[in-house]
């Protein structure tokens, strides 16, 4: 873009209108510049002006004109149709097209910056040592591996190196105000890089950051927000007198309601309000709504934290040294107690206070209680409630992200080779104590928590259903995939001509991989295979395409286990009884889903109801406000479910038999 | 194993999972809304009963068992 010295027409008429500035020869214009709309400013540096014609609402039904009034303008480039008015301080910033900026106090670049990318935060260790590297391009695989790959340092050191790399092209004297930004009411902006689309109002004061704003997926920041070394990325709202500080934002992530975190990540589509939040590696749909919560020094993901739950990282010893893990889907129940260290399984719900550590990743699906001071656990029960079903559902449909660049990689089964593995491990786990527990126990120890004796084999067959469900949920979905060509044969064909490992698989940050990928990727990045984070980035997007394949090479792995055969020897009995046991298992699940359903609507549920009435008006009125269990669309849900798992079993039985 | 038998069993099995005295069961007491069991103790008792009378219960059909004569009776049926 061409631009020029302003002529003594254009500085008298600036003149007129009230402007001053310090050097005028140091005020550019852009090629048909007008300055007619310009009034009240001082312009003082190196500036540069566009073209400021027409009008826009500032406010529904208020029609202003583009230009810029009543200004301390300094070493700005703004482009064309912004509206900046009542502006105290404008310094050092880059303002694209369409910005509005009104009645703000300041905005400034005060020294060279990175606009908080390249913050280090203190996450999951409040003691240090897991230091998170923040930036704009941060995702939650990324921040997995460089927050819990400490054994690897030459892979954290060449990791940083190329985050490093990255953070020096960022860094800049001037910001940047993005096209179409707005920012009303706002007291000060310092060292904030704001991105197209983003909607700034009554933000009190935000330092060091980025706000990764477009078009797609607009940010906004608002009333209230106190935010100091920070990244928010696209689609996320920060609002109501939140406090950050060294803090990430991930995509369509919600912060209000006065809640405040320091030192925390929180990556897709988490939510945090009321409460607190220290030292938290918060992944994809960790949510926290409630006041006297406290998260702290643990790492969560599709978490849903209970009021008032609390953890403990201290202990009054060596420092804030002690950190905690809730694998996927934990969640906590109304002020239920955690002292860290402690490990919780996936999918698993805790309830009360536990002053013991224990480590339960491998015992998933759990409800983990306190009695009698005591920590219990009761392995698979959490498979069967209606909560666990609504929640696997309701994840994938609650992706808010609008980005059409996906940061964070997330799988949502329920069932997987990351919590089957987990499941297989658990039933030898209850298997061993089972067979070396007295009879006269009440309780088995097993990695610092109890298990009720009597419960070992039931947790067992439990496990085992899950376990049949989603052996026959691969098979019965490879099946169908061959539309037309359904046989035993092709199956067959298809599962020879995979190779597989029969190994474990971790929870990458929300991504589900064989161990082995992760660690392949450890080492090359270590062995400097790779230059940059795109290329990373590319790889891991390869790697989670590649999810269908790799889950189901690990299935054949699993009918080996199963079955005690190898591959080669899978016959068509095989297959049918794993269809059998497929429709028998699942079946059985929805049917005690649907009877877990039940109970909230049986008269438990009823009390309260029709508060002044007899029986019947408390039914009527519990159906009017409830609805019936018939009528409820998640029951409605799952019975149809259950029809079509009728259908599809008998109509695959069918074409196998006609195949022969 | 006759009928009163089984239900002697059964009401000690009872008494044993959920803390209260035998004496106190009747044979059409509810588990949830009488003897006030949650559900993890009715799946402790359906374990419970395995263990005491040695059989294989179905997970699903025996958590419809809502009363010591349920449980009489299912098991009865087990047992023949």
């Amino acid at each position: 873009m061409s631009h020029r010295k302003l002529n003594q027409d254009e500085i008298d008429h600036l003149i007129k209108n009230g402007c001053t500035a310090s050097d005028w020869q140091s005020v550019n214009v852009k090629q048909g510049f007008n300055p007619i709309n310009i009034k009240n400013v001082i312009f003082s540096g190196e500036v540069i002006l566009g073209n400021y014609t027409g009008n826009f609402e500032l406010f529904p039904g208020l029609k202003c004109e583009f230009g810029i009034y009543n200004c301390t303008i300094h070493n700005c480039s703004i482009s064309d149709n912004v509206y900046i008015k009542d502006v105290k301080l404008l310094m050092n910033y880059n303002i694209e097209d369409n910005a509005i900026i009104y009645n703000t106090e300041q905005i400034s670049v005060t020294s060279e910056s990175t606009f908080g990318n390249g913050v280090e935060i203190e996450v999951l260790n409040e003691g240090g040592g897991r230091e998170l590297k923040i930036f704009d391009k941060l995702s939650s695989q990324i921040a997995y591996m460089l927050v819990n790959y400490h054994h690897a340092p030459h892979f954290i050191k060449n990791l940083n190196n190329m985050i490093d790399r990255y953070i020096e092209s960022i860094k800049s004297k001037i910001g940047l105000i993005g096209k179409y930004v707005k920012i009303k009411n706002c007291k000060q902006i310092q060292n904030v890089n704001i991105g197209p689309f983003a909607d700034l109002y009554s933000v009190l004061n935000i330092e060091n950051g980025t706000i990764a704003s477009n078009e797609k997926a607009p940010i906004t920041v608002g009333e209230g927000v106190i935010a100091k070394n920070f990244i928010i990325q696209s689609g996320s709202i920060v609002d109501s007198s939140a406090i950050l500080n060294n803090c990430f934002i991930g995509q369509s992530v919600q912060i209000g309601k006065q809640f405040s975190a320091e030192n925390s990540a929180f990556f897709a589509n988490c939510e945090g309000f009321h409460s607190e939040a220290c030292s938290v590696f918060a992944g994809p749909y960790s949510v926290t709504h409630h006041k006297s919560t406290l998260l702290i020094a643990g790492m969560y993901s599709f978490f849903n934290a209970g009021s008032g739950t609390n953890q403990s990282n201290h202990m009054y010893k060596l420092g804030p040294v002690h950190q905690g893990i809730m694998e996927r889907g934990a969640k906590t129940g109304s002020f239920s107690y955690l002292l860290w260290p402690s490990r919780i399984g996936a999918f698993s719900v805790v309830v009360g206070k536990h002053y013991s550590n224990f480590d339960t990743s491998l015992l998933p699906f759990s409800y983990i209680v306190e009695s009698g001071g005591k920590s219990v656990i009761s392995p698979a029960m959490n498979l069967f409630t209606v909560g666990t079903r609504r929640d696997s559902k309701k994840w994938k449909n609650r992706d808010k992200r609008q980005d059409p660049q996906k940061l964070d990689l997330i799988h949502f089964d329920l069932f997987s080779p990351y919590s089957i593995g987990k499941v297989l491990k658990g039933m030898d786990i209850l298997k061993s104590l089972y067979e070396k527990a007295d009879k006269k126990q009440d309780f088995v120890l097993y990695n610092g928590i109890n298990i009720k004796r009597l419960m070992l084999k039931t947790c067992r067959n439990y496990y085992n259903l899950a376990l049949k469900i989603y052996l026959g949920d691969k098979i019965v979905n490879q099946l169908q995939n061959m539309s037309d060509n359904i046989s035993f044969d092709n199956l067959k064909q298809q599962m020879l001509s995979i190779s597989f490992n029969f190994e474990d698989w971790i929870d990458l940050g929300g991504m589900l991989v064989p161990k082995s990928e992760s660690e392949k990727l450890v080492s090359a990045i270590e062995m400097g295979g790779f230059d940059t984070l795109t290329d990373i980035t590319n790889h891991l997007q390869n790697l989670f395409n590649k999810y269908d394949n790799l889950s189901f090479a690990w299935t054949l792995g699993l009918i080996e286990q199963v079955f005690e055969i190898k591959i080669t020897e899978f016959s068509s009995q095989h297959l049918l009884q794993i269809i059998s046991e497929w429709q028998t298992n699942s079946l059985k699940l929805n049917n005690m889903i649907l009877n877990d359903a039940n109970k909230e609507f049986d008269s438990k549920s009823q009390i309260g109801f029709g508060i002044d009435g007899d029986s019947e008006i408390k039914l009527k009125d519990f159906e009017e406000v409830r609805g019936t269990f018939a009528e409820n669309s998640f029951i409605k849900e799952i019975q149809s479910e259950s029809e079509q798992i009728n259908k599809t079993a008998k109509d695959l039985l069918k074409k196998l038999n006609s195949s022969k | 194993m006759v009928t009163d038998e089984i239900q002697t069993k059964v009401k000690q099995v009872i008494s044993n999972v959920l803390k209260i005295s035998a004496d106190e069961l009747s044979n059409d007491a509810n588990f949830i809304f009488d003897l006030g069991a949650d559900s993890m103790q009715s799946l402790e008792l359906v374990a419970a009963f395995e263990e005491e009378f040695d059989i294989e219960m179905d997970q699903e059909k025996a958590l419809e068992i809502q009363s010591v004569a349920d449980a009489v009776v299912f098991i009865e049926n087990c047992l023949n």
